[in-house]
């Protein structure tokens, strides 16, 4: 890389890799861009946490796509079981506990089904991004005790989109190069997160749920 | 667009709510209250604040092992302590008979275990309750998942008025109240979807209601579709008058000085038997009420914010002038009399129940009312005005008379009440007058009223002074 900031280039000679570093200076930017779903268009997502660790798991995968495939069949089987086990009557903890076992043995056949089909780059996702992947499904079941299916289905989607913007924001070549070279532009972050914190106007949203109210004020 | 934009900030969205009503004005220990059912209930009732009763609650797994199932009435509602948006909530109706083989099965000098039905008819049987208590005990219901107490609850009755429009489950009215002040009603409906819940976000209906009148306009069913009818019926919904409004606004009112919050939605419902029953307070009230009303709560707030109102009755005054629609129930309160225009449909009852419905001239100008001898035979009076009309005199001819002699002339006439001199335009006449009951604006009149020939006239009565006292007229109505 061409330019790099002095701060940049002391963190890598302590040995922390350049990866790394770009990584957790990608966090705020990404973590911001979610308040900013949440408080300015209404997308909710499970949370911050959710989305934003889905992101970096899209990040380590070699091939976005896949990726996303992991996600979605982690999401249906989760849904599936829902249902499966339904009739089992048991608690909480235990039911997500099976939940993610069938699931974790449900990726192991897609790993290998992709490995059949010729398409190695699915087998060669590391295990990290598929365990984080795995382990959202909690938040999915939760969503569905709480809030019903289609609810729970509506924030994976949402999950998914912020989860997409985030990957590419944060895979964008030329805002790497940017923090790179100037570091603190990162601080941007805080004063853009005072202000979505205290946004207090209607979500993009929102015009459209209260679109009949709003055709009747005059 | 820019319109939208500037409409938009009328609007009471998720943010606003959050940070402008929510955090400064209900405090921790405040909103604590009010997610707490149990205790909430308890402070309400101890404020003198009708609410259901509380049969049973479940705090630990050994308590529910422990439980006695038969002390459980015939229907109940099942609810979580800290449960929130409707989720958790199971409602029984009945008891369901156990068939012979199921008696059969239980072992000797045990009782069976009872069993319930459901709003869509399935069955609940102690199992299924079990389960469902373990989950609500778990925290599956609960805000942040917390572990969660599980209460049974006295069901209420349904309201007859209520009946066509409510699917299984019992109606409530939401009131937002702020700064002692109610700000936006509506009338919650559940549906078969919502599986006899009223809460909009399990896909109830919501209903707007008039502060000033408690007469419901729009209809939202769900999160934001705007409907005239009762899904699937010709049920029309608005125009509905919700008895007891002035009490159920001031229990809401009341209600906020007991929870310490200053903004909240209030809950509350009518039983047939106990009337007016407050259900909850929510510290987080959902904003579709300003669909089901087609106006924005946020212009509403902000023009009430500040005001120092003393008490409840006050503060339920100031909303209803400010944030009603008509001031016409104002009058009549005041007043204590009914405000009716120049023609009113009125109802009559004659002789042997015979009722009739029709338009009335109300004619201050008139001592009696008086009924076409048409109208009077419909109303069972054929006799009556059979004989009259076979009596051929005129004022003239009798006017010399003494009060006994004219009266001998006409007393033979059956179901005659007296009669009486009118004076009008067209000259003065002899009238026989029969004994009615005439109903307007619900108001029940029992009443003298003379009979004539009304045939050329527009209207076959008029509605004289004598019948008007409990009356103001609005010319313009």
């Amino acid at each position: 890389m061409e330019n790099i900031s002095p701060i940049i280039g002391y963190f890598i000679h302590q040995g922390v890799p350049l990866e790394t570093v770009v990584l957790l200076f990608m966090l705020p930017i990404v973590v911001t861009l979610i308040a900013f779903f949440r408080q300015v268009i209404g997308i909710k997502a499970f949370g911050i946490y959710t989305p934003a660790i889905v992101t970096f798991a899209f990040l380590a995968v070699p091939q976005l796509r896949y990726g996303v495939l992991i996600f979605i069949v982690v999401i249906l089987v989760g849904m599936l079981l829902r249902f499966a086990l339904k009739g089992l009557r048991i608690l909480y903890l235990p039911r997500v506990a099976i939940t993610l076992s069938i699931i974790a043995f449900s990726i192991l056949i897609l790993l290998s089904a992709g490995g059949a089909m010729h398409r190695t780059g699915l087998a060669a996702v590391s295990i990290f991004p598929i365990l984080i992947m795995i382990t959202i499904v909690e938040k999915f079941v939760a969503a569905q005790i709480e809030k019903g299916n289609k609810a729970a289905v509506i924030l994976a989607v949402e999950t998914l989109i912020i989860s997409l913007f985030g990957y590419y924001l944060a895979s964008w070549p030329l805002l790497i190069k940017g923090i790179v070279a100037v570091p603190w532009l990162i601080l941007i972050t805080i004063p853009i997160n005072i202000f979505l914190g205290k946004w207090d106007g209607l979500r993009l949203n929102e015009y459209i749920r209260f679109r009949e109210v709003l055709k009747n004020l005059k | 667009m820019l319109e939208i934009f500037k409409n938009g900030s009328k609007l009471l969205g998720m943010n606003a709510r959050n940070l402008d009503y929510i955090r400064p004005y209900n405090r921790k220990k405040a909103k604590k209250l009010a997610d707490d059912k149990i205790l909430s209930k308890r402070m309400l009732k101890k404020g003198g604040i009708p609410v259901p009763k509380l049969l049973a609650k479940i705090r630990t797994a050994e308590e529910l092992e422990n439980f006695d199932w038969s002390s459980l009435p015939s229907t109940f509602a099942l609810k979580p302590n800290r449960g929130y948006g409707g989720g958790g909530i199971m409602v029984v109706y009945g008891r369901k008979k156990l068939s012979r083989k199921e008696i059969a099965n239980t072992e000797d000098g045990e009782t069976p275990l009872p069993v319930w039905v459901k709003s869509d008819g399935g069955k609940v049987t102690v199992e299924d309750l079990k389960s469902h208590i373990l989950n609500i005990l778990d925290g599956a219901f609960s805000l942040a998942n917390m572990p969660d107490i599980a209460f049974f609850e006295e069901r209420l009755t349904l309201l007859k008025l209520f009946k066509p429009y409510a699917y299984k489950g019992i109606p409530d009215i939401r009131v937002i109240v702020f700064n002692r002040i109610p700000v936006m009603a509506m009338l919650r409906l559940p549906t078969k979807e919502s599986g006899g819940k009223a809460n909009l976000q399990q896909g109830g209906i919501g209903v707007g209601i008039d502060l000033a009148t408690g007469v419901t306009t729009t209809a939202v069913l769900g999160k934001g579709k705007i409907i005239d009818y009762v899904p699937g019926t010709r049920m029309l919904l608005s125009g509905i008058r919700i008895p007891y409004w002035k009490e159920m606004l001031l229990l809401a009112v009341k209600a906020q000085e007991i929870s310490g919050m200053g903004f909240l939605g209030a809950d509350v419902a009518i039983d047939r038997v106990r009337g007016p029953v407050f259900l909850e307070i929510n510290a987080r009230p959902g904003l579709s009420i300003q669909v089901a009303n087609l106006s924005g709560l946020k212009e509403r707030l902000e023009r009430i914010k500040g005001l120092k109102i003393k008490t409840a009755v006050r503060g339920v005054r100031v909303g209803r002038d400010l944030f009603g629609g008509e001031i016409e129930e104002e009058l009549e309160e005041i007043s204590g009399r009914k405000v009716i225009g120049t023609i009113e449909k009125i109802r009559l009852i004659g002789k042997n129940g015979k009722s009739v419905e029709l338009e009335a001239k109300i004619d201050t100008g008139a001592g009696f009312t008086s009924i076409d001898t048409d109208l009077a035979e419909k109303l069972g009076f054929e006799d009556t005005v059979r004989e009259y009309q076979k009596i051929e005199t005129t004022y003239k001819d009798i006017k010399h008379l003494s009060k006994t002699e004219r009266w001998n002339i006409y007393k033979h006439i059956p179901n005659l009440e007296s009669t009486v001199v009118v004076n009008s335009a067209s000259g003065s006449t002899y009238r026989p007058t029969i004994k009615i009951t005439v109903i307007m604006d619900n108001v029940i009149i029992p009443t003298k009223v003379t009979l004539i020939n009304r045939a050329h006239l527009k209207y076959p009565i008029i509605i004289g002074k004598r019948n008007l006292k409990k009356f103001l007229i609005d010319v313009s109505k």
